[in-house]
């Protein structure tokens, strides 16, 4: 097992929170200026009642009361009671501002810090290799940089910064108390290790029932994304009736799961109130209790009881954070799942050659993660630099993961023999540099939520609008595009249009054309568009493809029969090597599949005769 | 089409639109609704118990009624527990079933839209109906309510008190409500449309993690890494900025609230204490005075918040309500329901075998969201068991004959003709039971090769499947994975090739065994031996079948019985091979050059 980059949920946690540190700190600091300054309005009123309105003796400390004394005294107060209200609104006003700075600061360093989740998450994921890419699901990728990075902002921000201002009330409280009766503070403060007790107990029951209940969302949502997505072959099967059931089915159960969910809550918020209101009547009676037999006066039991209330809050906040630190650990551990993944690594000193030289697949054996059928079996093949080599073979004989290995997309391991070109293993090479200078066009082509044009350019953002039209021209692209309203302004992917395969095919066609790699890879490019265009396409590539090495992957013979090189592939070996005129010559797959094709060509030839 | 109609008004907030999905949990509701009323009155109850404490116990020095004082505290407490237990859970399970009758409401109707809903709107946006907006119309439905039963008893009651108590301490209070309700309001109408730029904004992210997640390998591939990684990071940037300018406003408008209430503290605590000075007024009643006042803006606040909810919700009622309301232009009529049952409660005992005689008789068409006709006056005979081969660029409107065969798009005018009756006569799920279609972008579900096959037919047992898959050559697919037909196949069959998804699509539709088989470019990414295993068995299987068959490579379709030459869209030639290669037209053009490079180079050999 290899070290975890991120080995604890709290080292996962620091690493998010760098930059956005200060901003929690300072939130903190006025979070509890706020406390503070909430404690004296309570006193300046006790002080108007007590003092003012009746004749008791001042709650206040001895300083303050000096000072009153000093300005004339209560007498002056009592005429000019205005002045009381200047002060508790400007106190008021104090503990408004910190309040303001709090959540400012707050909200500055929840928002910097999913900016930084998001940005980190989305980098990392980015560099994955790509077989990551396979075993995992996107639905739930997606959602685990969505609502759990949203679970952790909501923690860290929200509820561990309500965690200091309660504790710093919690502390106050405390401190007030036991300077009025020691033994009561005691009785009061009994309470909370029940309740935090309580609270962890339910922490455990919440976060199962609140993963059940993710994980329930989640596969509804995929049962509605496949539908939606597979709607034709719903339809065509008439299975509507089976995929209501199905959906119907899980809404119910997730329903289900949720109300349970809910049920738990209400459980633990009543409890909780039931506990607090139980402490209440608890300080109540034995309070009054000790103001009959052991001379508590009236006074401080009421000054006693209103910082018991102020203990009941914070307490039961104290309980609601703890109940959501289950939350947030289920979503820190999920977004460790993804940190920790490993991202695709050079060598130290990783080279950067000249990719116009020969390729070399020098006794290759592959199978994805270890242990299935071996894809590929001890090929080995050589590529001179700026030939066309053509590869045929049945589905799955691992004509692509043979491609996908060139370009790095999966790495080779160790003792399975190796891929150069130049004589450099490209295993020594920058993954980067491999894939710049192997233009790839893949079988399912991916386009991007950007305009056609931008979609030609994108990895190749220096090319201007003249190298587009000409990128496109070549790829027989053009006349699709004059079809569209907004021509190569045409919003696709995600959130535009959509193309229709052979469209897809093409425009990665002229995506990869416009790089003019060193390499191009033609992996069954050319499938979904007809025999006409793919003729015009590939004459088109002969007359640009330069000094490239073009290595192409198709069904039809007409396509690689120009090839300088053919190779046959049948269940991951090489079963055949040659060129068009050498392979129709022998016995084998190649032959037999040219006189497959060739059969109806020569009815052509009798139709012409005829 | 997709538009994000963010300034929707609807009448009343579009609620009357949501009622009838209220009304199902009735009863229920009602009863939150007096339990929340039941529940303020308890919490204004208990500071009661304190007072009579002071004035009892230690006022009287006495503990006589101790025992009485704490069993009433306790049973009046379980009742509160009791109620606040049962209506949040309450709460929460209509939130959850409110949610639950729209998801399945809207599922249900997607089922039934037509293809031109699909075409014209994407999968991501069409799931966001079905998935969020439904979660944000329940949260309103119970927590809105709730929250505003609860406030707004508690605001009635506070303020009836305070008038009962003494009226002009009281409108000192009260002037300050409007004052208030119109800060509050200033602050909200600059908050939502910041809230609804963050959601827009949010949405953009998501889409973007969709597209580095699911584009993967096309980014790998083309190295553009950090162009995708640098347009997320101005798209969290500016999400950032805007949440910060959002956030400075609303702590802004929470410490204005809180203001609000201390500064009513302190008129009461000014004037109040005049009054009581002057011996107008108890101490007693002050302290309650003061403490509605301070606890009176909260409410308040939460009231106008339940309005500002509102309002951002009416865009998610509105888009809902659309979806709900749009109509499917193929539908079956009310005669057609009663005969043969709707999508989800078929009437198959009233269900006439489909023999597969197809006519299309002076169709025109056009699609709809097209503005140009595809077909003029179209017709064709396709007598049962015929095989019809339909060929053209690509791009050029192939489908367009298969879409209307399976009624997956209607006749602008004429008709078509199942077994000599217009399709429209008989249900879409009638005709869909009886058609076998393989697409050519083949769609797996996830789960196992087997919940896959079985697709068409539900109760195909292990038999039918094996011979189905070996005649189409598709046994070896099976063969290597590990767990045999119980093998996974990945979402969308992401586990498996383009080629080997071709071929379990096409053993599926022969499991199904249905009288008419659509192929549409359903071999396209197979190899030529395997195909031409495919081939054979496609003539075993078509036979006695009725079959459309669009294909690129010819060499697939010479032996149909008819051909239709598509091109721009409109049907230019049609006839068998022979008559198409003697008529030297565009079929022949396409033929020849499909093979004039093999053949001269062949000659060249």
């Amino acid at each position: 097992m290899k070290k975890e980059k991120y080995p604890t949920k709290s080292s996962l946690v620091f690493y998010f929170l760098r930059g956005s540190k200060r901003y929690f700190v300072l939130a903190v600091f006025f979070a509890c200026m706020v406390s503070v300054l909430d404690l004296i309005n309570p006193k300046i009123i006790a002080y108007t009642v007590d003092c003012l309105l009746s004749d008791g003796v001042s709650p206040l400390p001895e300083a303050v009361n000096a000072w009153i004394e000093g300005i004339g005294g209560a007498a002056y107060l009592r005429s000019h009671l205005y002045l009381i209200a200047i002060a508790v609104v400007t106190v008021a006003l104090g503990s408004a501002a910190c309040r303001c700075l709090f959540r400012i600061c707050n909200a500055t360093g929840a928002e910097t810090l999913v900016q930084r989740m998001r940005n980190t998450l989305f980098d990392h994921i980015l560099h994955l290799q790509f077989s990551w890419h396979s075993e995992n699901r996107t639905g739930d990728i997606i959602q685990r940089c969505t609502s759990d990075v949203e679970q952790i902002k909501m923690f860290l921000s929200e509820q561990l910064t309500t965690l200091f201002r309660v504790s710093v009330l919690i502390i106050l409280a405390i401190v007030f108390m036991a300077s009025i009766h020691v033994q009561l503070t005691l009785v009061s403060v009994a309470f909370i290790p029940v309740i935090i007790g309580y609270s962890f107990y339910f922490h455990k029951k919440i976060g199962s029932q609140f993963r059940i209940v993710d994980e329930e969302e989640g596969k509804l949502s995929s049962i509605a994304q496949e539908n939606l997505t597979g709607v034709r072959v719903v339809r065509a099967f008439g299975r509507e009736i089976y995929e209501r059931q199905r959906f119907e089915k899980q809404n119910h159960y997730y329903t289900n799961m949720w109300i349970r969910l809910m049920q738990l809550m209400a459980a633990f918020w009543s409890s909780m109130d039931f506990f607090s209101y139980v402490q209440v009547l608890t300080i109540m009676c034995y309070g009054s209790w000790l103001c009959v037999n052991h001379g508590l006066s009236a006074g401080n039991y009421i000054a006693f009881v209103s910082y018991n209330a102020m203990l009941t809050w914070p307490v039961r906040m104290l309980g609601r954070v703890i109940a959501n630190l289950s939350k947030a650990g289920i979503s820190i551990d999920r977004l460790r799942y993804i940190m920790n993944s490993e991202e695709e690594q050079d060598k130290p000193d990783a080279l950067t050659p000249d990719f116009h030289q020969d390729i070399v697949f020098d006794h290759v054996s592959f199978s994805y993660d270890n242990g299935s059928t071996e894809i590929l079996n001890d090929v080995s093949l050589m590529i001179p630099a700026g030939s066309t080599v053509g590869i045929l073979g049945a589905t799955g004989s691992g004509k692509s993961t043979l491609m996908y290995l060139l370009d790095r997309l999966y790495p080779l391991p160790e003792g399975s023999g190796k891929i150069t070109v130049g004589g450099v293993d490209i295993a020594d090479m920058k993954g980067e540099w491999v894939r710049q200078n192997i233009g790839m066009v893949l079988q399912e082509p991916y386009l991007f939520s950007r305009s056609l044009s931008e979609n030609i350019r994108i990895a190749s953002p220096s090319s201007d609008m003249e190298d587009v039209r000409n990128a496109a021209r070549i790829a027989s692209l053009d006349d699709s595009i004059e079809h569209f309203k907004e021509g190569y302004e045409t919003f696709v992917g995600e959130r535009g249009v959509t193309l229709s395969g052979g469209q897809k095919q093409r425009t990665a066609i002229a995506q990869m054309l416009i790089r003019k790699p060193p390499v191009m890879v033609f992996d069954d490019s050319l499938s979904a568009v007809d025999a006409e265009t793919d003729a015009k396409i590939r004459s088109a590539l002969k007359e640009n493809a330069g000094d490239s090495t073009v290595i192409l992957i198709a069904h039809r013979i007409t396509t690689l029969l120009n090839a300088d090189l053919i190779a046959v592939m049948d269940k991951g070996r090489i079963v055949q090597l040659g060129t068009h005129e050498e392979l129709i010559a022998r016995d084998g797959i190649y032959k037999r599949i040219y006189t497959l094709q060739m059969e109806q060509g020569l009815e052509t030839e009798a139709a012409y005769a005829g | 089409m997709q538009d994000d109609n963010t300034n929707v008004k609807l009448p009343f907030f579009g609620i009357p639109k949501v009622v009838p999905f209220a009304m199902k949990y009735k009863k229920r509701i009602i009863a939150m609704v007096l339990m929340g009323i039941l529940a303020s009155l308890i919490d204004s109850v208990f500071p009661l118990f304190n007072r009579y404490a002071i004035n009892h116990f230690i006022g009287e020095q006495t503990l006589d009624t101790l025992v009485q004082f704490i069993v009433l505290y306790l049973v009046i407490l379980t009742v509160q527990v009791t109620i606040n237990y049962i209506s949040v859970w309450w709460a929460g399970m209509t939130e959850m079933d409110v949610d639950r009758d729209l998801r399945d409401a809207s599922f249900n109707h997607l089922q039934e839209l037509s293809f031109a809903y699909f075409n014209q709107n994407n999968v991501g946006y069409i799931h966001a109906r079905v998935m969020s907006d439904t979660g944000k119309i329940g949260e309103l439905v119970a927590w809105r309510m709730m929250d505003t039963v609860w406030n707004g008893s508690y605001v009635l009651f506070v303020l009836a008190v305070m008038l009962k108590m003494n009226a002009r301490l009281a409108m000192y209070v009260l002037i300050l409500v409007p004052i208030a309700s119109v800060l509050i309001t200033w602050f909200q109408r600059h908050l939502v449309p910041l809230n609804r730029k963050i959601r827009h904004i949010n949405s953009t992210i998501t889409s973007d993690f969709n597209e580095g997640i699911t584009g993967a390998r096309s980014i790998k591939a083309l190295v553009v890494e950090n162009t995708i990684s640098n347009d997320f990071r101005r798209d969290t940037l500016e999400m950032k900025q805007t949440s910060v300018r959002t956030a400075r406003y609303s702590a802004l408008f929470s410490a204005t609230v809180t203001m609000m209430g201390s500064i009513a503290l302190a008129l009461v605590l000014w004037q109040g204490g005049r009054l009581t000075l002057e011996t107008v007024l108890e101490i007693g009643t002050l302290s309650v005075f003061m403490s509605y006042a301070l606890n009176l803006m909260e409410p308040i606040q939460m009231m106008i918040e339940t309005i500002a909810a509102l309002i951002a919700i009416q865009v998610n009622i509105e888009r809902f309500t659309r979806l709900m309301a749009t109509e499917s232009d193929v539908a079956d009529s009310p005669e057609v329901i009663a005969k043969y049952g709707d999508t989800f409660h078929p009437k198959k005992e009233n269900w006439e075998k489909l023999e597969g005689d197809v006519e299309f008789r002076d169709v025109s068409f056009m699609y709809p969201d097209g503005n140009e006709m595809v077909l003029e006056h179209f017709n064709l005979q396709v007598p049962k068991g015929t095989n019809v081969a339909i060929v053209g660029e690509t791009g050029a409107g192939k489908s367009t004959l298969v879409n209307l065969v399976c009624r997956f798009f209607e006749p602008t005018e004429g008709q078509v003709l199942i077994d000599g009756r217009d399709a429209r006569e008989r249900s879409q799920l009638w005709l869909h039971s009886n058609i076998g279609y393989v697409l050519q972008t083949p769609h797996l579900f996830s789960g196992t090769v087997r919940d896959n096959l079985r697709y068409g037919k539900p109760d195909a047992t292990d038999e039918e499947i094996m011979r189905a898959l070996k005649l189409v050559s598709a046994e070896f697919v099976i063969d290597k994975m590990d767990k045999g037909l119980d093998s996974e196949v990945g979402e969308g069959g992401d586990l498996l090739s383009t080629g080997e998804k071709q071929l379990l699509s096409f053993a599926r539709a022969i499991l199904a065994d249905p009288r008419i088989l659509v192929l549409d470019e359903a071999t396209a990414s197979i190899d030529t031996l395997t195909e031409k295993a495919i081939q054979d068995a496609i003539l075993t299987v078509i036979k006695g079948r009725t079959s459309f068959v669009i294909a690129h490579r010819l060499s697939t379709i010479v032996d149909a019985d008819v051909i239709l030459v598509v091109r721009d869209g409109k049907i230019i030639e049609r006839g068998k091979h022979r008559e198409l290669m003697k008529k030297k037209g565009y079929y022949y053009d396409l033929y020849t050059r499909q093979y004039e490079e093999m053949v001269v180079n062949a000659v060249a050999a």
